[in-house]
């Protein structure tokens, strides 16, 4: 493993206390604020001490508390991409890329500085000055100085956050090529599930100074290890009910008066006992409205079959999410509805759904993910 | 001007100015210090830096007797070995005055240095500066309006000085009678005419001193 990090940093109420590895590639930390995502980095990069713990980067130890190893700051060669970019501001773009280079020879340094420059297309910008530059190039530039090291490992503090959002999505991609190119093991700290997914290649999910998940980002947005995982990744209808039967590959449940069947994870097995409560979502893209000019639904097509009506709806444009009421009776799961719902607009339109608001609904049972406690 | 006039303008400058370099010398340091590290005794240096702003000259002037004069517990030994002394020269004028000016430069600098975005002090760490080079490159010359304005402050403050330095250096004539004291003895015997020329020159430097400290202190913020 290119990166493994144990840490533990006991600071006034709050306690840092993590574990995680990393491959080749780039790594997301991603939680709320004050997780404790930042101050992982700033233990990776010598700038904060751990209480206990070992840092090893592509086979280097950086720390270790056992043995008594501590690396500054300075010998690590680490690559700092601060949240705010922290470019010096009395310095030109040119000297900010070369600052990490001043100990070598001239000609090298500012040969370094000029293919660093030239890759990340700042070349017109040499001569600025940070305050001249918009929020995306000095992005760029904090990351151009971070590279120009040739760094063992780069870290990036919510490295998009300071961006509006059109330009945070594009710079996004953009980060996600650089990383790629520089194939450098890489960590990236966000707040934000989407920025994760897309910049991770494995996601670390950080709560309350704790790692409460570590996988990579398809195991994770498929199986989040727990409820509170789904909820810090934002995913909706995550539900509550009770397990009937557990098998190793199905777990039936009740919920709202339903009988609904699950796939199980082998990989997992997760094997409550009967009577024990279960936390479940159902992505709401994957819930199917059955039509009605098709003929009557098919218990051995349809699974998990239930029919409600649409008490409020919300346009987003290109969908529509709508929120469902089902006729069981009883106080519904999610205060004034059941199940939230994501239709295309195509398909709202096309099903008229403004028009009618009462509905079948099915959901394949590998649509239901069920969250081990 | 009168010859007395003429010499306590010249002291006076000479005083300041190397009062103020010596601040610059002792309270640069200092400050970064006070700014950044954690030390042993870090409250006692910081009182003891601050305390000549708050009591009464004559008294601070009254302790540097205390630690210089000739039975002082630092100017004994010193007269002890060299039969010199440094009070009533021209040095304790400087002395008087670099200890009266140090807290207004200690404290103007420590709060520009305080002011300077610790990131950037950490990316410099990551990129393979130490401690010294860091300040040196990048905490200082960030704090620079700051630290300049501290040190007009001092300048003025120097060239000011009164009590204090009556106290360890006298008011010897043409050897350590700088303007204040020049204006007061002039105004004890009545010579009006000399002492408003001298009023009215500090009166006019320190409009100078504040117009620069406030420049550089708005281009600081």
């Amino acid at each position: 493993m290119p990166l493994e990090v144990t840490l533990l940093k006991r600071l006034p109420g709050f306690t840092l206390d993590v574990a995680w590895t990393s491959g080749v590639g780039v790594a997301a930390l991603f939680g709320p604020s004050g997780a404790g995502k930042t101050l992982t980095l700033q233990c990776l990069a010598g700038l904060l001490r751990p209480d206990a713990g070992r840092i090893v980067v592509d086979g280097r130890v950086f720390f270790d508390a056992a043995a008594g190893i501590e690396l500054t700051p300075q010998q690590r060669r680490v690559g700092y991409v601060f949240q705010g970019y922290a470019l010096f501001p009395h310095l030109t773009v040119a000297d900010n890329i070369g600052f990490g280079l001043r100990d070598q020879p001239r000609a090298t340094r500012r040969e370094r500085t000029r293919s660093v420059m030239a890759r990340l297309g700042l070349e017109n910008l040499a001569t600025r000055y940070p305050r001249e530059l918009s929020g995306g190039q000095q992005q760029r530039v904090a990351l151009a100085r971070a590279l120009a090291i040739d760094p063992a490992l780069v870290l990036l503090d919510e490295p998009l956050s300071a961006l509006d959002q059109p330009l945070r999505r594009a710079l996004r991609d953009e980060l996600r090529t650089i990383l790629g190119d520089w194939r450098t093991a890489a960590v990236v700290v966000t707040h934000d599930f989407a920025e994760a997914y897309r910049l991770g290649d494995r996601i670390v999910v950080y709560e309350a100074g704790r790692v409460i998940q570590s996988a990579p980002r398809s195991e994770l947005l498929w199986q989040p290890a727990s409820e509170a995982v789904a909820r810090i990744m934002g995913i909706r209808n995550v539900l509550r009910g009770t397990v009937i039967k557990a098998t190793p590959d199905r777990i039936q449940l009740r919920w709202r008066g339903l009988t609904l069947e699950a796939v199980n994870s082998p990989s997992r097995a997760y094997l409550p006992p009967p009577e024990s409560p279960i936390a479940f979502f159902i992505r709401p893209e994957y819930v199917r409205m059955i039509r009605k000019d098709r003929g009557a639904p098919d218990p051995g097509h349809h699974m998990n079959l239930m029919s409600g009506r649409v008490v409020a709806e919300a346009d987003f444009g290109t969908t529509v999410t709508l929120m469902i009421r089902l006729d069981e009776p009883g106080p519904p799961a999610q205060g004034d509805y059941d199940l939230e719902l994501e239709v295309p607009r195509l398909v709202y339109e096309i099903l008229e759904i403004e028009r009618d608001r009462h509905w079948q609904l099915s959901i394949h049972r590998g649509s239901i993910q069920v969250l081990p406690a | 001007m009168t010859p007395e006039a003429t010499s306590a303008l010249a002291l006076s400058l000479r005083v300041a100015c190397l009062a103020t370099a010596l601040n610059a010398i002792l309270g640069i340091p200092l400050a970064y210090l006070l700014a950044r590290r954690r030390f042993r005794g870090k409250t006692l240096v910081d009182l003891l830096v601050t305390l000549p702003l708050v009591l009464p000259p004559t008294v601070t002037g009254y302790y540097l007797i205390v630690l210089l004069g000739r039975r002082g517990w630092l100017g004994a030994p010193l007269y002890a070995a060299t039969g010199w002394t440094v009070a009533f020269t021209w040095y304790a004028a400087v002395i008087a005055a670099t200890v009266m000016a140090l807290p207004l430069l200690v404290r103007t600098a420590r709060a520009a240095i305080e002011s300077v975005d610790r990131d950037l002090e950490r990316a410099a760490h990551t990129l393979g500066r130490p401690e010294w080079r860091t300040a040196l490159e990048v905490t200082l010359p960030l704090a620079r309006n700051g630290i300049l304005a501290g040190l007009v402050l001092a300048f003025a403050r120097a060239l000011g000085e009164f009590g204090a330095t009556l106290m360890l250096a006298g008011n010897i004539p043409g050897r350590t009678t700088t303007v204040p004291l020049a204006i007061y003895t002039a105004v004890q015997i009545g010579e009006t005419g000399s002492a408003l020329a001298l009023v009215g020159l500090l009166t006019l430097l320190s409009c100078v001193v504040l117009i620069v400290a406030g420049r550089l202190g708005a281009r600081a913020a």
